[in-house]
């Protein structure tokens, strides 16, 4: 798999929504890499595609025009692989079910899975800090537990990679902050297994990440580098690497450089002919 | 217990007091206006000639109350299976719901008497009455409940290349139930209803035939006892409804708003 360099490629990409009464254009002629094990952000106005082009990457669609590659293939042979892991904005848990059988929804769905190692959905709750939350229900949560449990559920087949559609555009402004960080604690956890998880294999750090959203710190906070499209229908206005050192802190959102890169990003998101 | 106790009050006491009102004022009145027992019965007479026979009404109670039962699950079954077929191809609604709606629009009633003269005596024309009239109502609701589904759940489930079958029992019949029991509670007494119609046209047993000889033989507190007696199952399976739904749809809105 290594042989192929880049996890997703996108290679001239254009979709336009049809019906019977008008063509609407969302994305034009996007091109995009995404390296092994890179944590990428889309960035742009409401509108300009970011979803359809998340949607298209997890094999939900299929763009009108151009080509996407994940390993060098089609992205449903990833997803017969269950090596994609989907978190939207709305968390769509199954609200009859548990915490933790919410979690282990994909295991029933795909039995096979259980033979490959992957982290439990306790460990996988563990790890998003859910461990004393398995007997509740959603409805009983908070949105941001709620989506500490999309996450598990995400990973509950350890793909290698992960899509994210503005998963903290719901919560509120303190939340979303701390979620970041909650977020890439997660990400970069991996390798050893927590305490008691004997012999068994654990779940692969710093998975490749492609994250959508309209927020520009969190796209600074969280990102390797940041894509940035213009308003519809989407294209790649520019191409931001963040260089700030990890593991990134909230401390980090005051200083000089990460101020410099928001005006950047706030200038490129400008820029749009309204 | 003491909240146990004070939450039926506050549920059963409002309703009960205003029946038992209502039930004071037609008594006095036919007291008063010295109306005929052929034509109003005051209560009283009505309650007694219950507990002449109770086993008499409950049994025949029972009879119309099994073949309502029958009636509403075959109905319930077909609604489902075409509700199912048509939540999943639009082409399949549009080729069956017409029909469907031909059985909405025709008069059950009127059409009982042909049944009984197809199917002859027995439980079958009842249960088939039933059946006709629980089926459109469960159609209408299931057809909605298996598409309301939460759109990120199902593309959640897709993306999982969850089969058909699991797409069903594990996230659309979960999603629908809210819309079944909305359902069962107005095709319950449906069924009912067309149980008793049925009987009524058989003649072999059951409370519709019972209310079919009192009224024959201007008997009415029988006929009202008869009546009062289906009110009551009526009653009864609506509560037993709405218990069962509260203990499935815990998580559901409509249900925890009522806290």
């Amino acid at each position: 798999m290594a042989n192929v360099r880049y996890h997703v490629s996108l290679r001239s990409l254009t979709h336009v929504f049809q019906d019977s009464r008008r063509a609407l254009k969302a994305l034009a002629d996007v091109a995009l890499d995404v390296a092994w094990g890179q944590f990428l952000t889309v960035i742009g106005p409401s509108g300009c595609g970011k979803s359809t082009l998340l949607r298209i990457i997890g094999g939900l669609l299929r763009p009108s025009e151009g080509e996407v590659l994940i390993e060098g293939a089609a992205p449903v042979e990833s997803q017969r692989r269950r090596d994609i892991g989907l978190v939207f904005q709305d968390p769509a848990l199954l609200p009859w079910r548990t915490v933790l059988s919410n979690v282990r929804l994909p295991l029933e769905i795909d039995h096979s899975a259980r033979d490959r190692p992957a982290p439990s959905p306790e460990e996988l709750l563990e790890l998003t800090g859910l461990a004393d939350f398995h007997t509740y229900y959603p409805h009983e949560l908070s949105g941001g537990m709620q989506q500490r449990v999309a996450i598990a559920r995400a990973l509950a087949f350890d793909p290698s990679l992960l899509l994210m559609d503005e998963p903290f555009g719901a919560l509120d402004e303190i939340t979303r902050s701390s979620m970041r960080y909650e977020l890439l604690r997660i990400w970069s956890a991996g390798g050893g297994a927590p305490s008691g998880a004997e012999g068994r294999p654990t779940w692969r750090p710093h998975k490749t990440v492609v994250f959508v959203t309209h927020s520009i710190p969190e796209a600074i906070a969280l990102s390797d580098r940041v894509v940035v499209l213009s308003p519809r229908p989407g294209t790649v206005r520019a191409a931001i690497d963040i260089e700030l050192p990890r593991p990134r802190t909230q401390e980090m959102e005051r200083t000089a450089p990460f101020l410099d890169y928001a005006d950047q990003l706030r200038n490129l998101l400008k820029e749009a002919p309204a | 217990m003491n909240l146990i106790l004070r939450s039926l009050a506050a549920h059963i006491l409002p309703p009960a007091l205003t029946l038992i009102a209502a039930l004071l004022f037609w008594e006095f009145w036919v007291q008063w206006r010295d109306i005929a027992i052929i034509v109003v019965p005051p209560p009283s007479e009505v309650l007694e000639r219950f507990l002449d026979d109770p086993a008499f009404f409950w049994r025949e109670g029972g009879w119309t109350l099994y073949e309502a039962t029958l009636g509403l699950l075959l109905g319930s079954s077909f609604a489902l299976a075409l509700a199912i077929a048509m939540a999943h191809s639009r082409l399949t609604e549009r080729a069956l719901f017409p029909l469907a709606i031909i059985i909405k629009v025709t008069p059950i009633v009127a059409v009982a008497p042909v049944l009984v003269i197809i199917f002859g005596f027995g439980t079958t024309p009842k249960i088939l009455v039933a059946a006709l009239l629980s089926f459109f109502p469960m159609l209408v609701n299931a057809m909605t409940g298996f598409r309301d589904v939460n759109p990120g759940a199902l593309e959640f489930m897709r993306s999982l290349r969850a089969s058909p079958w699991q797409l069903f029992w594990k996230l659309r019949l979960p999603s629908a139930l809210p819309y079944l029991f909305a359902a069962l509670k107005v095709t319950y007494p449906l069924a009912l209803i067309g149980a008793v119609v049925a009987e009524w046209f058989t003649g072999d047993r059951g409370l519709g035939l019972v209310i079919f000889v009192a009224n024959a033989n201007l008997d009415t507190p029988t006929l009202f006892a008869a009546v009062g007696v289906l009110a009551l199952t009526g009653v009864t399976l609506n509560v037993l409804l709405y218990l069962t739904e509260r203990r499935l749809l815990f998580w559901h809105e409509t249900i925890r708003t009522i806290r």
